[in-house]
């Protein structure tokens, strides 16, 4: 398959398939909850009801409110192309590596947040303020977890590292990799705005991080905004089910081999989405001041884990 | 080999510079646009030689002045200093065209302003010794009397003084550098030198003065405290030449000394170079958080940005003391790299602010806001700036990172021994820290002043400035696009220089659109940019298709139901809480609250409350150096008694001291 067959492939599947992934996460947080909750398919009503409502936009915005979320949805989606989803290929093989894949995820995260400073109303600027202070934690955890893939292989380029690690397990599943994995867990909750770090769910003015950058856009801009954060979540999960667990993945680039992998990697994702709703119903949110002790001992299990990768590779 | 024409170019841009303090003579009206255009077209003409010298490798060699054989005014302007004479020329070249419209007439800046590039340019292309101190403290006194100005109000006097004072105090390590290695190689001419580095003991000695003497030029941590003092208080053009220009050529000198001077050395080397700089980035992005006055900011972040540089370099070192030429060259390369980046970003965002300035009269951040609408070339321009520096894709700042964060991976993942991969981590984690506060800190600086609602009536009032300066904006900006999109191509033209320094180039040729490192690793970022170019439109034409035009109504801001008042916005102080009480174990941020009773009711009648970030190195570190300092003065003072039969006493012990050593 070309790679601009692939990248077709790719994005299509994860705009298709991260509101599932998140109406997934939903669903079972409600049966917790002891409560039916919405439709599996709720996110695409939703996402439909957006694209087709007008904008109500306040007086004070300027180009940048048109700017973030075109460019936040862009950012995402160029993102997906970096990330091995079906096989050990990734379509931008050349153009870039985990360290872009980073790169892109932050050029998302300062277009939402100074999307959310335009208005000038101050629910806006309290998520921009808390959303940067959090991600100037979480991104050497993300970078160092990731980068803790890099060092056995000696390759940053994602499809690499996956066939590394097939070509030999063993090696690969160190307590390095096990110490990575888990601060890659603590910076994906982080970085998708979950619980503890923040509540996806909550529209209290005083708790909101990522809502409260939302709070004045509405229709389509507002479901651009939505899906980004869904592929954003969407390829988090596949980094932590392809890279930190890069088994079942297809090495013959066929179609049958495609869907050989999308059989197996599917059921993953779906697994550790349910393990997310799992930890999101069993903890409570914690206070915005006590996540640096979060995202603190996940930075320092991140470098121990890169660090005995270091020394006993 | 020498090119002729870029010799000659070089010969008419210095001759240029030399003469533009004559506009003096020429009447007041048309005096700063002339000298404006005069230093411009020098600084053309310089961009060009050195770029030519940077891709084609011949280096002009001639003597200036030379009026004794020991003092030979010498210009050599290799692949290195060429390099970095190109970002000197180029900052000028900006900060001129800008400076044209933008200055404001003063008797001394005018005839010191070309002195001031002059200085720059010399220092980079001097062949010896000689040349370089003298270009040096040139430099050096030029950039003094452009902060100084007229020295009111009393806060720029004492920036101003405190430049003078560190700035020779480094001096002195400068020239005691200079002095060893070139007692060791027996000349000193900058290529006699380079033959014969120097190593053992005393080339540690040389490296420590290296990094104390340029150090403290290029605002390296703990010596920057006069940086973020000295280059807010002059003109806008002026500071960014200071910011974007000056610290290179203290760059330039730490990579001069270290890597063709000296012999590959210790490793420890590397580690405090690498300290040095990690302390650098992280802190002088969470100061410059702390600031609200916008070119306060923006000097902290050169400290930050000076400190990713001195990173590279010590990886560099590390690699090169390793005999892993070929990886020290990338890692050279990301740090050159960088230093050329931070040259248009950093250029561009000074030049901003003095547009702000012009437009406003304020860079407070609480007394600006939604600047974008009032000035949209400004707003457009600086709104790049702020995604370039904070090293985001596809800009300029993220294709130096990216070559830096790659040579951190190669320094983890090689053999060159257990306590360098470990510092490569750090480095790692340091540098992405650093990335992330920069998103913030940025954000910041362009979510306040230019979105939102005006904090002031001269927001309110604020305009598009004048052409010349919009459009130097505007082209800078468009620099810090291209030069994102070519970056593969600039580190394949560094190759000159990382082999004239250490012999390998560590690029691979993969043609001009993708940069392929001999590690393994690439990057391409004009397939990212073209990706996200194509992507970004995308949803927006396929929601037309599917569910019709978008309908836009405007409305007020929600605020809970009451009016909005401009004074509810977030202010430069709040926005920044979170960060600084995530950061407070650093930052040791201090605050208090006084309440003053009415009597014996339980109800406060004044409540007050003050909050503050100290600058701990100030502090901490320089006011006991001061105070120690002033008091040993004292102690001396104790030997002037104003007696002559004393100081008479004193010769004659002296005489018979020197007697006794000289005769053991």
């Amino acid at each position: 398959m070309s790679a601009v067959a692939l990248g077709a492939v790719q994005l299509v599947a994860i705009v298709a398939l991260s509101p599932l992934l998140n109406g997934l996460i939903r669903s079972v947080k409600a049966r917790f909850q002891q409560r039916k909750g919405p439709p599996l398919l709720q996110n695409y009503y939703d996402l439909a009801k957006w694209m087709g409502r007008g904008e109500q936009l306040a007086d004070s915005t300027s180009f940048v409110h048109y700017v973030a979320p075109v460019g936040v949805l862009a950012a995402a989606l160029a993102a997906s192309l970096l990330v091995p989803m079906l096989s050990d290929r990734t379509p931008m093989t050349s153009g870039g590596d985990l360290l872009v894949f980073v790169g892109l995820l932050a050029l998302a995260r300062a277009l939402l947040a100074l999307g959310g400073m335009d208005s000038g109303g101050s629910f806006g600027q309290m998520g921009s303020s808390r959303e940067v202070a959090i991600s100037s934690l979480v991104e050497p955890v993300l970078l160092v977890a990731l980068a803790t893939l890099a060092i056995e292989p000696g390759t940053t380029r994602m499809g690499e590292i996956v066939v590394a690690a097939d070509a030999d397990p063993a090696d690969f599943l160190g307590v390095g990799w096990a110490l990575a994995a888990a601060a890659f867990a603590v910076a994906l909750v982080a970085e998708t705005g979950r619980i503890p770090v923040d509540n996806p769910d909550t529209h209290l003015e005083l708790t909101m991080v990522h809502e409260g950058m939302l709070i004045e856009y509405s229709g389509r801009s507002l479901g651009m905004l939505h899906l980004a954060q869904m592929v954003k979540q969407a390829l988090l999960v596949v980094v932590l089910a392809n890279l930190f667990l890069p088994f079942g993945l297809a090495h013959d680039h066929s179609a049958g081999g495609y869907a050989l992998g999308a059989l197996i990697v599917l059921p993953k994702l779906a697994i550790i989405g349910v393990g997310l709703a799992v930890v999101e119903s069993s903890f409570a949110k914690m206070r915005l001041f006590q996540l640096p002790d979060l995202l603190g001992a996940a930075a320092a299990l991140a470098l121990l884990g890169a660090a005995i990768t270091v020394l006993y590779a | 080999m020498d090119d002729p024409w870029v010799s000659q170019a070089l010969r008419l841009a210095l001759l240029i510079l030399v003469a533009a303090p004559l506009t003096a003579l020429v009447p007041i009206a048309r005096r700063l646009k002339l000298l404006f255009w005069l230093v411009a077209a020098a600084s053309l003409l310089a961009l060009a030689a050195s770029i030519s010298v940077v891709i084609n490798g011949d280096a002009p060699q001639f003597s200036l002045w030379s009026p004794a054989p020991y003092a030979d005014l010498q210009v050599r302007l290799d692949a290195t200093g060429a390099f970095f004479a190109a970002i000197v020329a180029g900052v000028a070249l900006a900060a001129s065209v800008f400076g044209s419209a933008y200055a404001h007439h003063s008797q001394v800046d005018d005839a010191v302003y070309p002195l001031f590039v002059l200085s720059m340019l010399l220092v980079v292309a001097a062949g010896n010794v000689y040349s370089f101190l003298v270009a040096w403290e040139a430099m050096a006194l030029a950039s003094f009397i452009l902060v100084i100005g007229d020295g009111t109000p009393q806060p720029r006097r004492l920036a101003a003084l405190l430049y003078l004072v560190m700035t020779h105090a480094s001096s002195v390590f400068v020239f005691a550098a200079f002095f060893i290695i070139a007692d060791h190689a027996g000349s000193a001419s900058f290529e006699a030198m380079a033959a014969d580095p120097l190593s053992g003991s005393t080339a540690s000695l040389a490296f420590v003065f290296a990094i104390l003497g340029f150090g403290t030029k290029a605002g390296l941590m703990p010596l920057h405290v006069w940086l973020p003092r000295a280059h807010p208080v002059a003109p806008s053009h002026v500071s960014a030449l200071m910011s974007a220009a000056m610290v290179k050529v203290g760059i330039y000198g730490l990579v001069r000394v270290s890597f063709e001077m000296l012999a590959p050395g210790e490793s420890w080397w590397a580690f405090l170079l690498i300290a040095l700089g990690a302390l650098s980035a992280v802190m002088g992005v969470l100061y410059a958080l702390m600031e609200q006055e916008i070119k306060r900011i923006l000097a902290f972040s050169t400290v930050e940005n000076v400190g990713i540089i001195a990173i590279a370099l010590g990886v560099a070192l590390a690699f090169r003391s390793h005999g892993e030429d070929s990886l020290a060259a990338a890692a050279l390369a990301a740090g050159l790299l960088h230093a050329a980046n931070h040259g248009w970003f950093k250029t561009l965002l000074f030049l901003g602010s003095g547009s702000i300035q012009a437009a406003t009269h304020t860079l407070n951040l609480d007394r600006l806001g939604g600047l974008a609408r009032r000035m949209p070339v400004t707003g457009a321009a600086l709104l790049v700036g702020s995604l370039a520096i904070a090293a985001l894709p596809p800009f300029n700042g993220f294709a130096g990172e990216w070559l830096l964060m790659r040579s951190l991976v190669d320094l983890a993942s090689s053999d060159v021994g257990a306590a360098a991969s470990l510092a490569g981590l750090g480095a790692l984690a340091a540098l992405a820290l650093t990335g992330g506060l920069a998103v913030a800190c940025f954000v910041r600086l362009y979510g306040i002043a230019f979105l939102g609602v005006a904090r002031s009536e001269a927001a309110e009032r604020a305009g598009e400035s004048a052409k010349a300066m919009y459009l130097t904006l505007a082209l800078l900006a468009l620099g810090c696009l291209v030069t994102g999109l070519a970056a593969p191509w600039m580190v394949r033209s560094l190759g000159g220089v990382t082999t004239e320094l250490l012999g390998a180039n560590g690029i691979n040729s993969g043609g001009d659109d993708v940069l392929v490192l001999d590690s393994g690793g690439s990057i391409s970022p004009l397939v990212i940019a073209g990706v996200l170019v194509l992507l970004a439109p995308l949803p927006w034409l396929l929601a037309r298709l599917i569910w019709g035009a978008n309908q836009r109504r405007r409305g007020a801001v929600w605020t809970t139901g009451v009016a909005f008042r401009p004074s509810m916005q977030y202010t430069a102080a709040s926005f920044t809480k979170p960060v600084r009480l995530f950061f407070s174990r650093l930052l040791l941020p201090e605050r208090t609250i006084a309440v003053t009773y009415h009597g014996a009711s339980p109800l406060p009648r004044l409540v007050s409350y003050t909050g503050r970030v100290p600058a701990l190195f100030d502090e901490r570190l320089y006011e006991p150096a001061r105070s120690a300092a002033v008091w040993l003065a004292g102690r001396i003072r104790l030997l002037q008694a104003g007696s002559a039969q004393l100081y008479l006493l004193y010769m004659m012990a002296a005489l018979v001291l020197l007697v006794l050593v000289a005769t053991r």
